[in-house]
């Protein structure tokens, strides 16, 4: 089931007389399944933050669609199911953080006893329990990104919208809120994560979508993202005694032979040419201590994509097994590709 | 219908909590306390016999003053001070109410809420009016109370005045909305609201004015301005002509008329639809 979906969806603000056009977004589209961990990155400006605001109504698009339960964003009952978690927000600091829940439960249109009800589970479950009558002002920037997320939660919404949740939080806090992420969405909340910390995305995120100046620039599962190149793969060995010779037979096969740090990185077509190649330096006598996969991280991709959006504007690019689209491809209509079952449209074989 | 209360209790507890309402009541409390403890009256037969403000004994040189005539006088002239401090007092406690709303970080908490941005804006503003409303009464009813406690008259049409400050108050905070939307700064809202307040004023001269300029064009401006902004100093009149009733000189009464309020009414229900719109359209 869909739960956010986005089309084709575009923003450009004006300057007061409308001389100067900034175009925030131009026309991105992608979509979260319910259950699903969503990251949208892209560098400061590529039109996170804007996406996020047009899904709930702060901001209003130019032109496209974009969706919540099934409702477009600018009906506010849409929101009545989505919880959201700001960046930089301010709870008003003469609340504590009992009155906090109370006052945005009820502006969620929740009931005094279900307001009672849920704000001590949620304090618990942001380990705020002890804190529940202290003001809001008292609270460390970690505690009130707990409470934040609580307050986000106090209606039990279907879809969390989450703008850097993790922001502020030292590394246990962190862990937790990752763990609490990923429990709502085992129980079937749809979770956008909108987040500059990779690592953070890498580790919770499901599929990720990739803005570059206000285009979708990649899009799709992590480990398709991360993984070798789609036309070969590369592996880390570490084996022992390797010969020049033997270096100089991989090579001739075509493999691409890199030596770093006391291993070597093996370029190869496929699992065929990686075993020829194995069967090889077995049969000269070396021992293979280590061969795995390599993989990018997804800062590298990262990193690479918005690199090469700066040096080079040429066809796609592939980083780490997924193909990427250059900022020229995105002016089409056709949107971005993307490659292992990836696509920034969830419902369209993303599985 | 639940949010917006719950909008409108917000308003209260900020209020509470920034030392806002506490402020706005010893204000009034103060006020309502000097003039308890500053005039006390000996009265006999209906009649003030003697006086007595701030303890000094007041000459009456053997006369004796009709106590309703008195209190009449003293009411209709409290009543222009209480248009004045009420409409001064409910702006200055309630201005902030959207610059602080639109601000980076709190808006998108209330915006992300299911509740419109029209409701929203308008259940702050009701707030603002409810804040307002019960500040009045509370400054109207004690010296109400204090002026029968001290001289056993009652006269209702004191009570009405309220009406009327209210009214000022309702309209001044519509612009006070429209321009703290535009700009989101406290600052600005109250200076432009004040602004407009003492201008309007100035503007009940507008015929003076029309006959002293010499372009014809300047005098059409003149005359448009005092028709489009809200008419304060009538108001003002009202005020004391509503507490004097048939007792009040006709030039005072004229400002009972129905075209003073209308023209009011509509400026402040044009800046209030302006300000709901113009929030309704922003970006965040």
């Amino acid at each position: 089931m869909t739960v956010i979906d986005v089309s084709g969806l575009a923003k450009t603000y004006r300057t007061a007389f409308g001389k100067t056009q900034i175009t925030a977004l131009d026309g991105i589209d992608f979509s979260v399944e319910k259950g699903e961990l969503f990251g949208l990155l892209g560098p400061n400006g590529a039109g996170k933050t804007t996406t996020v605001k047009i899904l709930l109504g702060l901001t209003h698009a130019t032109s496209g669609s974009a969706r919540l339960l099934g409702r477009a964003v600018t009906d506010p009952e849409s929101r009545r199911r989505v919880g959201y978690l700001p960046e930089g927000h301010r709870f008003p600091g003469y609340l504590t953080a009992r009155q906090t829940l109370a006052v945005f439960g009820k502006m969620s249109g929740l009931d005094a006893s279900t307001i009672a009800r849920r704000t001590p589970e949620l304090l618990e479950r942001v380990r705020l329990t002890g804190w529940a009558d202290v003001k809001v002002k008292k609270f460390s920037k970690g505690m009130t990104q707990r409470l934040g997320l609580a307050a986000a939660l106090v209606h039990d919404p279907e879809v969390l919208l989450l703008d850097e949740p993790t922001d502020g939080v030292d590394p246990v806090g962190r862990r937790e809120i990752r763990d609490l992420l990923r429990e709502e969405a085992s129980r079937g909340r749809a979770i956008l994560l909108n987040s500059h910390l990779l690592s953070e995305i890498e580790l919770t995120c499901d599929r990720v979508a990739v803005l570059r100046k206000g285009k979708v620039a990649a899009a799709g599962k992590i480990s398709d993202l991360t993984a070798g190149p789609a036309t070969g793969a590369a592996y880390k060995l570490v084996a022992s005694p390797v010969e020049p010779q033997l270096l100089d037979a991989f090579r001739e096969s075509g493999a691409d032979v890199t030596a770093v740090n006391g291993h070597f990185q093996l370029g190869v077509r496929d699992v065929q040419h990686l075993n020829e190649l194995i069967d090889r330096a077995r049969a000269q006598g070396t021992l293979v201590k280590e061969l795995t996969p390599m993989r990018s991280s997804l800062e590298d991709i990262f990193v690479d994509l918005i690199r090469a959006s700066e040096t080079d504007s040429a066809g796609p690019r592939s980083l780490g097994g997924a193909d990427v689209v250059s900022a020229s491809e995105t002016d089409s209509s056709a949107g971005p590709r993307s490659l292992g079952g990836a696509d920034p449209r969830g419902t369209k074989g993303a599985a | 219908m639940r949010a917006l209360v719950a909008n409108i209790e917000d308003v209260f507890r900020e209020a509470a909590a920034r030392w806002t309402l506490l402020a706005y009541f010893a204000l009034s409390s103060l006020f309502i306390f000097i003039f308890a403890m500053a005039v006390n009256l000996d009265i006999v037969d209906g009649a003030l016999a003697g006086a007595k403000i701030f303890g000094n004994t007041l000459n009456m040189r053997g006369a004796q003053v009709d106590v309703d005539k008195l209190v009449l006088g003293f009411e209709t002239g409290f009543s222009g001070f209480l248009y004045l401090l009420g409409t001064f007092l409910a702006l200055f406690a309630t201005a902030h109410l959207v610059p602080r709303l639109q601000e980076k970080g709190t808006i998108d908490l209330y915006l992300s809420r299911p509740v419109g941005r029209v409701p929203l804006l308008l259940s702050r503003y009701l707030a603002g009016l409810i804040l307002a409303t019960v500040n009045i009464v509370y400054l109207i009813g004690s010296v109400w109370g204090i002026v029968i406690w001290k001289t056993r008259v009652v006269h209702p049409r004191f009570a009405l005045a309220g009406v009327i400050v209210l009214f000022a108050v309702a309209t001044l905070l519509a612009l006070a909305f429209l321009i703290g939307v535009v700009t989101s700064s406290t600052a600005v809202s109250l200076m432009g609201t004040f602004g407009i307040y003492l201008f309007s004023a100035i503007l009940s001269l507008h015929e003076r004015m029309e006959a002293a300029v010499s372009s014809e064009l300047a005098a059409k401006a003149i005359n448009a301005l005092y028709w489009i902004l809200p008419k304060t100093y009538e108001l003002g009149q009202a005020t004391a002509a509503t507490v004097m009733g048939a007792e009040a000189p006709a030039r005072v009464s004229a400002a009972l008329s129905v075209t003073p309020f209308l023209t009011t009414a509509a400026f402040g229900i044009v800046c209030l639809a302006l300000s709901a719109w113009l929030f309704k359209r922003k970006d965040f």
